[in-house]
């Protein structure tokens, strides 16, 4: 037990350490350069000057704003099948069904809405999906509106967003 | 009076309130950018007005304003006499800034033969008065904290009160050390006493003379004025803001620039006292006035420098990463300004030039000197400051028992040695 234990030197009751005028001085050689040196050229400093800069560090399992994906032919992928608007914790997503009447399948969303407002961006909603019509790879992280319908998105704006990382289509649908 | 004297005494007690009161927009400017670039970030630098941004000097402005368009909250109990809640940050305010008005910021100008004060408020007791003035600053910290009902509030003044009264007595014996060896309660005499030389070569600076009343007068003045690492009395980890708990917009305020004006005017202090105020180091106001020359000559040449150095740095640094974007307004703003200091270049070339060739024109001397003093003034009340602002950035916060055990056991202890050194070494060189 006796060679395990490891005796940690306990600073502070030297003279020099009492006077703490050293220790001060230390500390502000180090402040001092981080300022002189980041005054001198501002621009080597670390961060990202926002609106100007933006970040180009979004991976492909970033969770941004929503997007329903294309079958092949271009036409919704969506099916209506509210398994989404189910899976929603914030009971953000507003579904109306219809028929569709091309034949490629049964039903299609006559409105499908997300308050953006109400979303917690949990990312249930592309895990529920049966047809990987939803997605959240667009690698968009601010909208701003006006007012509190701006942040309504509606079936159209939804499948207007482009994804980010190249995959474009529905891999479920054809 | 003669005009004159009254004109200098209009202009200083201008000067001196703009350098009072100017500062406090630059010094949270200061402190903010500098803890920023301290930490490796930018701090505050978008707001501007028409595309001028100065480096963000605007939004002390624009916090100003916020603070005046805030609302007014007044504690539940405090129903009938709120003009006492309102009187304790009032209180404090201006009593750092009366302390400040006894600063000299240019020796004495000599026009037709009378001897004028560059001292807002000219007396020749300044060191009684800011020791009057500058410890009344607690009482409204005191009012205030008592007023607030608020355990905090109290708790936070009660600290400000005996980390006072505690720092007090060390910061009155290390100035009785120094009004010893000055001889005098007159800070401008100080400042001359400075001017001279010790063992030849060195400044006779305070920081030469007296190095332990030095450091005893700037430790106790960084607890005067509750600056870090002695911000006990609103320690935000302990007791959320102290004394200012319950104050909120343009009240808030007050304390808060309060407590930058004491900070401007405990470093008014020092390098008066300490660091030969508005001297520069081996030359006395006597040999600019007869040499006024070839000094006139060395700062022709050094100007041009320093701006040609200041606009390469601005044109640097006031952009965005050139490989992101180029910000048109930024580069506009660095123009105008650049053009603006190689114009006043120029005009203080121009005029330095004149003096240098007419011997003759002694009033104009005697201005030109008491303008150069005031720059040497500021530029060192503003190096003291930036002092302040990276002790701030730099220490962490001293536990209250620590802040009093520093204190009674060790500063004061020490300023009674060395005054009694210099009390010993005084009479006995005497």
């Amino acid at each position: 037990m006796d060679n395990k234990v490891k005796v940690v030197p306990r600073y502070g009751s030297s003279f020099k350490d009492r006077l703490y005028l050293p220790a001060i001085y230390q500390g502000m050689k180090i402040t001092f350069k981080h300022l002189v040196g980041n005054a001198a050229d501002s621009n080597a400093v670390d961060t990202l000057e926002y609106p100007e800069e933006q970040p180009t560090d979004i991976t492909d399992r970033y969770r941004g704003l929503h997007r329903l994906t294309h079958r092949q032919d271009d036409t919704i992928a969506c099916v209506a099948c509210f398994m989404c608007a189910t899976a929603c914790p914030a009971d953000c997503i507003f579904i109306e069904a219809t028929e569709r009447e091309d034949g490629e399948d049964e039903k299609m969303p006559k409105r499908f809405a997300i308050d953006t407002l109400e979303c917690v961006f949990c990312g249930y909603c592309v895990e529920a999906c049966p047809c990987d019509a939803i997605r959240m790879d667009t690698g968009i992280f601010s909208l701003t509106g006006n007012s509190r319908e701006d942040f309504v998105l509606e079936k159209d704006q939804l499948l207007a967003h482009k994804g980010a990382f190249g995959e474009e289509k529905s891999r479920a649908r054809k | 009076m003669t005009l004159a004297a009254i004109l200098v005494s209009v202009i200083s007690l201008v000067v001196g309130a703009l350098l009072a009161l100017l500062m406090i927009p630059v010094l949270v400017w200061l402190e903010r950018r500098g803890a920023g670039l301290v930490q490796d970030r930018l701090g505050p630098n978008r707001t501007n007005v028409f595309g001028f941004r100065f480096g963000g000097v605007v939004q002390s402005f624009a916090d100003v304003v916020k603070l005046v368009l805030k609302e007014e909250y007044y504690p539940a109990h405090i129903a009938r006499h709120r003009w006492l809640l309102m009187l304790a940050p009032m209180i404090t305010f201006s009593a750092a800034l009366l302390a400040f008005m006894v600063i000299p910021f240019a020796d004495n100008i000599v026009i037709d033969g009378e001897s004028l004060r560059m001292q807002p408020l000219p007396v020749d007791y300044g060191v009684l008065w800011y020791m009057a003035i500058g410890a009344i600053g607690v009482v409204g910290i005191f009012l205030g904290g008592w007023l607030s009902h608020n355990k905090y509030s109290l708790l936070g003044s009660s600290r400000a009160g005996s980390m006072m009264v505690s720092y007090e007595l060390p910061l009155g014996l290390s100035i009785i050390a120094f009004v010893l060896t000055y001889d005098t309660i007159d800070f401008n005499a100080m400042v001359t006493w400075q001017s001279g030389t010790v063992l030849g070569f060195l400044p006779a600076w305070g920081m030469v003379v007296q190095p332990l009343g030095a450091l005893i007068l700037i430790v106790a003045l960084f607890a005067e004025t509750n600056r870090n690492p002695f911000s006990v009395s609103e320690g935000e980890s302990e007791i959320v803001a102290g004394y200012m708990t319950e104050y909120t917009a343009m009240k808030f305020a007050m304390y808060f620039m309060g407590e930058y004006v004491a900070m401007n005017s405990a470093s008014a202090v020092i390098i008066t006292m300490v660091f030969g105020g508005y001297q520069l180091p081996w030359v006395s106001t006597e040999t600019l006035l007869a040499h006024f020359n070839y000094f006139a000559w060395a700062i022709m040449l050094v100007i041009p420098a320093i701006v040609y150095l200041v606009i390469r740095w601005m044109r640097k640094n006031n952009r965005v990463r050139p490989t992101v974007i180029s910000d048109g307004s930024r580069e506009f703003e660095a123009k105008v300004l650049s053009w603006a200091m190689i114009g006043m270049t120029v005009v203080v070339e121009a005029i330095l030039l004149y003096l240098s060739f007419s011997p003759d024109a002694v009033l104009g001397t005697a201005i030109a000197v008491t303008l150069l003093q005031i720059v040497v003034f500021v530029v060192k009340l503003m190096l003291f400051n930036l002092f302040f602002i990276l002790v701030r950035w730099t220490l962490p916060r001293f536990r209250y028992d620590q802040v009093q055990r520093v204190g009674w056991y060790y500063l004061l202890p020490l300023s009674l040695v060395n005054l009694f050194i210099t009390a010993i070494i005084v009479v006995g060189v005497n």
